[in-house]
């Protein structure tokens, strides 16, 4: 298993903090990629984060009320190893699969 | 090769391309691990050896990668050595560009294959050339990651195949991995190579994991130049590259079942061809198709069917089959199953040499 770190992204021109309002999420929680973290206020509005992966929530940084500098951890996840990487999947590895059947009559020169 | 005109001089003095049949035994030095760890091992390793090497790109610093291919290297080798830049690919490479010229060897990362286009100015009009330009004084060593091809039902964008379009550029080199062995060495040799490569990092192949012959040169992982066969056979040769390696492998045990024996040549360069391992193979074989995710038209399968007709015209049962993309933008990952060549294709392309009747 692997730690990553989630620091608190940029959300908006010109931020560079903002207030916890509200955890969704608690550690030990397995949470989904875009599923809803933490509410979060800025000096100009209040939002949402989406998660952006799949994982274990191993810890979180900061309680209701307290204020996280842009960059600095907010969220960190358990991943297994080898896992998909921020964008797109996994793709499966299926037993190959057929439908067209080969017919050749080979002269063996 | 023929582009040597566009060559700096090799000091490892290995340039020519050599064919490297499939390794028998397995030696102590090998390990099993995915080719994400293979491609982060080699840049590890490079690093440690190069005190002029240095990684960067969008996350390749502190995040490590999106797809973790640079994952704690900032944290092991500093972040002067391994850092993060703006999304903004034209600087990265235009950064490379004076590092390279500074004596450095830049490893840029373009974080996904379409993101390439805002940066093909530097890279087709700098880097490709500056060597040249300069009579051999500004060298590009330059090892331009791009994590490439389609399969894991990503955005626009994100699984585009671009070996064509660098191919075409005189001073590019160009190469592609099909498994976490070939990532490794291939990375490690390119790291080395005082001209600029393409390194297309078959990201639809990432997670697959296999066995690593860590050990170099003859005993070990063979020549890390030229083209590979994969998988040995009489009747029909499948060329291929990449993440449709694997799937021509699956292939070529299907048609086993049909009786019909498969020969699956690993392209692995795909600037300079080898055009002798492509001749080697289907003057054995007399029958080939080449299989590639790009879209069909001036696609690489077409520089291939020139050779293979050019070196074994005499010998041809029929024509050089394409089995391709199609000729649309790269679709949306809910249709990329119908757009990637599937394995019903690829057996359609190989029965259609099989019963092509001369005249």
């Amino acid at each position: 298993m692997a730690e990553i770190s989630f620091p608190l992204p940029d959300l908006g021109e010109g931020l560079i903090e903002a207030t916890v309002l509200e955890w969704l999420v608690s550690p030990g929680d397995q949470v989904e990629r875009n599923q809803p973290l933490v509410e979060v206020e800025t000096t100009k509005s209040a939002v949402e984060l989406p998660s952006p992966q799949a994982g274990k929530v191993v810890r979180i940084h900061g309680g209701p009320g307290d204020k996280i500098n842009v960059g600095e951890p907010l969220i960190v996840f358990e991943v297994p190893d080898n896992t998909a990487g921020i964008v797109g999947t996994v793709p499966k590895e299926e037993a190959p699969k057929r439908r067209v059947r080969l017919s050749a009559v080979l002269d063996e020169d | 090769m023929s582009n040597s005109i566009l060559e700096s001089v090799d000091a490892a003095g290995d340039s020519t391309p050599g064919r490297t049949g499939t390794s028998a035994g397995t030696p102590a030095s090998t390990i099993v691990m995915s080719m994400q760890q293979a491609l982060n091992r080699a840049l590890d390793e490079v690093l440690a050896e190069n005190p002029k090497a240095v990684i960067f790109g969008e996350d390749c610093g502190q995040l490590g990668g999106v797809f973790r291919i640079t994952d704690g290297l900032q944290a092991k080798h500093g972040a002067q050595r391994v850092f993060d830049t703006p999304l903004a690919e034209s600087g990265i490479l235009g950064m490379s560009v004076g590092l390279a010229m500074a004596g450095f060897h830049p490893i840029p990362e373009v974080q996904f294959d379409g993101f390439a286009y805002p940066a093909i100015n530097q890279i087709v009009c700098q880097i490709a050339r500056m060597n040249y330009r300069s009579r051999g004084t500004l060298p590009m060593p330059i090892t331009l990651r791009v994590p490439s091809f389609g399969g894991i039902r990503a955005p626009e964008h994100h699984g585009e195949s671009l070996e064509a379009l660098f191919a075409h550029v005189p001073g590019l080199k160009v190469v592609s991995p099909s498994n976490p062995h070939e990532a490794y060495h291939l990375l490690k040799y390119a790291a080395t190579r005082p001209d600029p490569v393409i390194f297309m990092e078959p990201k639809s192949r990432y997670w697959q994991k296999g066995e690593v012959n860590l050990a170099h040169g003859e005993a070990g992982a063979g020549s890390p130049t030229g083209a590979k066969v994969m998988r040995e056979g009489r009747h029909l040769t499948l060329v291929a590259w990449g993440a449709m390696v694997a799937r021509c492998l699956q292939v070529a045990e299907l048609a086993a079942e049909d009786g019909i024996d498969i020969e699956v040549l690993d392209l692995r360069w795909l600037k300079p061809i080898d055009a002798e391992a492509l001749a080697a193979s289907v003057r054995k074989t007399r029958r080939a198709v080449v299989v590639h995710e790009a879209p069909l038209t001036s696609g690489l399968g077409a520089e291939v069917a020139q050779l293979i007709t050019q070196s074994c015209f005499d010998t041809l049962r029929a024509p050089v089959e394409r089995v391709t993309g199609f000729d649309v933008p790269y679709p949306s990952g809910d249709l990329e199953d119908e757009y990637i060549p599937n394995i019903d294709r690829i057996l359609f392309g190989i029965q259609r040499v099989l019963e092509y009747k001369r005249g």
